[in-house]
């Protein structure tokens, strides 16, 4: 689905990605762990050209991404959930999922509406369909933010840290609806602290350091029986 | 010295009546532009583009350089000759002039627009960028972000801050007696140097400013008041 060849970031002087070549499988769940500031997030930005990268070539199903032309074409394609969640404070959480729909994808009202009312009950959340994101709690707005991303039916989804910024009691029903998403066969890229998530739902788990792909494998292998010094190290002090 | 508030008010009252309508004429069309224009020029100084920026950011510093009562002068003196000048250069004959109220609406829209821009582009930089990050993933332009998703976050900080404006510009349109605008001051200063009631003219004007510029700002906090409530 996704085939990156050298990427390179650089932010001023500071070169952020270094080298990045990996691909992404249709259907692949693919966790990217690593230590703060090692680039994981640009990496994930990249991908639907939220960061623009330096040099280096995307291809996205097949063809070369055109960072001037085909950005709405591939966010449309590719959906993202952020830290911080992100909701449209000034919508109530049944607008903040039709309105995407409705705008960008002509959707019919009751046809979003319908959709998005699916969507809360996947993720848990039907009974809040009226009220507004400040008076959900972190884990909710967060799965609100899923149902959105989910709205515009994806092809793919990109979870920046999706469980970073919750109370410790709060991240299961997070991880709980991304376990989910996953076993229906969604092609997910997650950015994570979460060690058991990868663990267990990754089909492949990516460890970033300073800016480079370190090591890549299944979870059994990255977990078990990490090769390389520095992932070995960083298990360490995780686990 | 006797004082005649009573034969003051029944001569210069009803005139300022006919004035209070020059002043809401230029108040409400100088604020129109204004807000148009500091729109734009906050929107034009996000852009990325460095040209556009940089042209920008001299207009500003060249308005807020200057006095709005030398604009105004400069608007409704010069700038009709140099556009006879310029014509003139091209062998054309003109003779452009350009009405006092319109100069003056001009002079407050220019002027106020480039504090406003201020006010709009703070408020827009006060929205957390992940706004319209979220509003990108999902596919909308940047313009559409910026106008269905942040801008109306913005509106709820930059609608108290100009209607402080607009009762500030409801007091500067006494500078436009310099460019003959029939406004309060102007027939005040008539009325007073043909019958020299002076202090009485003088009181009346004040207070009429007072009549509109007190509830006016009432409006505005109250407005601010239901915008922080929600």
């Amino acid at each position: 689905m996704f085939r990156l060849v050298n990427l390179e970031k650089k932010f001023g002087n500071l070169e952020v990605l270094k080298s990045i070549s990996m691909f992404i499988d249709y259907g692949e769940v693919v966790c990217i762990i690593g230590p703060s500031g090692s680039g994981k997030s640009t990496f994930l930005r990249c991908l639907n050209l939220l960061e623009i990268p330096t040099s280096g070539r995307i291809y996205y199903s097949g063809s070369i991404l055109d960072p001037d032309l085909d950005c709405k074409k591939l966010r449309r394609e590719v959906g993202m959930v952020f830290q911080k969640f992100n909701l449209f404070p000034m919508f109530n959480v049944l607008k903040n999922i039709t309105y995407a729909p409705m705008l960008i994808n002509k959707m019919k009202e009751e046809d979003a509406k319908e959709l998005a009312m699916d969507l809360l009950a996947k993720v848990g959340l039907a009974d809040k369909a009226n009220e507004y994101p400040s008076k959900l709690s972190g884990g909710q707005q967060q799965r609100v933010a899923i149902a959105r991303a989910l709205a515009m039916k994806p092809k793919m989804l990109l979870f920046d840290e999706p469980t970073s910024a919750l109370d410790p009691e709060l991240v299961g029903d997070v991880l709980e609806v991304m376990k989910q998403l996953a076993t229906e066969g969604m092609t997910m890229a997650v950015v994570t602290h979460e060690m058991g998530f990868a663990r267990e739902v990754a089909d492949r788990v990516i460890f970033m350091d300073k800016g480079y792909i370190v090591e890549e494998g299944t979870p059994e292998k990255i977990f078990s029986n990490p090769e390389n010094q520095r992932t070995k190290e960083f298990l360490a002090r995780v686990i | 010295m006797t004082l005649h508030f009573a034969k003051a008010a029944e001569l210069l009252v009803p005139s300022l009546f006919h004035g209070f309508g020059v002043v809401i004429q230029a108040t409400v069309l100088g604020f129109l532009l204004a807000t148009v224009l500091g729109m734009i020029i906050a929107i034009g100084r996000l852009s990325t583009i460095k040209i556009v920026r940089g042209i920008l950011y001299l207009y500003l510093e060249l308005i807020r350089g200057t006095p709005l009562l030398v604009q105004l002068v400069y608007i409704y003196y010069v700038v009709p000759l140099l556009l006879n000048l310029i014509a003139s250069m091209f062998g054309f004959k003109t003779n452009v002039q350009i009405a006092s109220v319109t100069a003056g609406i001009l002079g407050l829209g220019i002027n106020y627009g480039c504090y406003m821009s201020e006010v709009v582009r703070a408020a827009i930089l006060s929205i957390d960028k992940g706004q319209t990050e979220a509003a990108l993933v999902l596919g909308f332009g940047k313009y559409e972000a910026l106008f269905r998703i942040v801008m109306p976050q913005a509106l709820r900080s930059i609608i108290p801050s100009l209607g402080n404006y607009l009762v500030m510009m409801v007091k500067d349109t006494s500078l436009l007696a310099y460019v003959a605008v029939n406004e309060l001051l102007l027939r005040t200063q008539n009325f007073a140097s043909q019958t020299f009631l002076t202090i009485e003219s003088y009181t009346f004007l004040a207070i009429a400013y007072l009549v509109i510029s007190i509830p006016l700002s009432y409006l505005v906090k109250f407005i601010e008041y239901r915008l922080k409530d929600k």
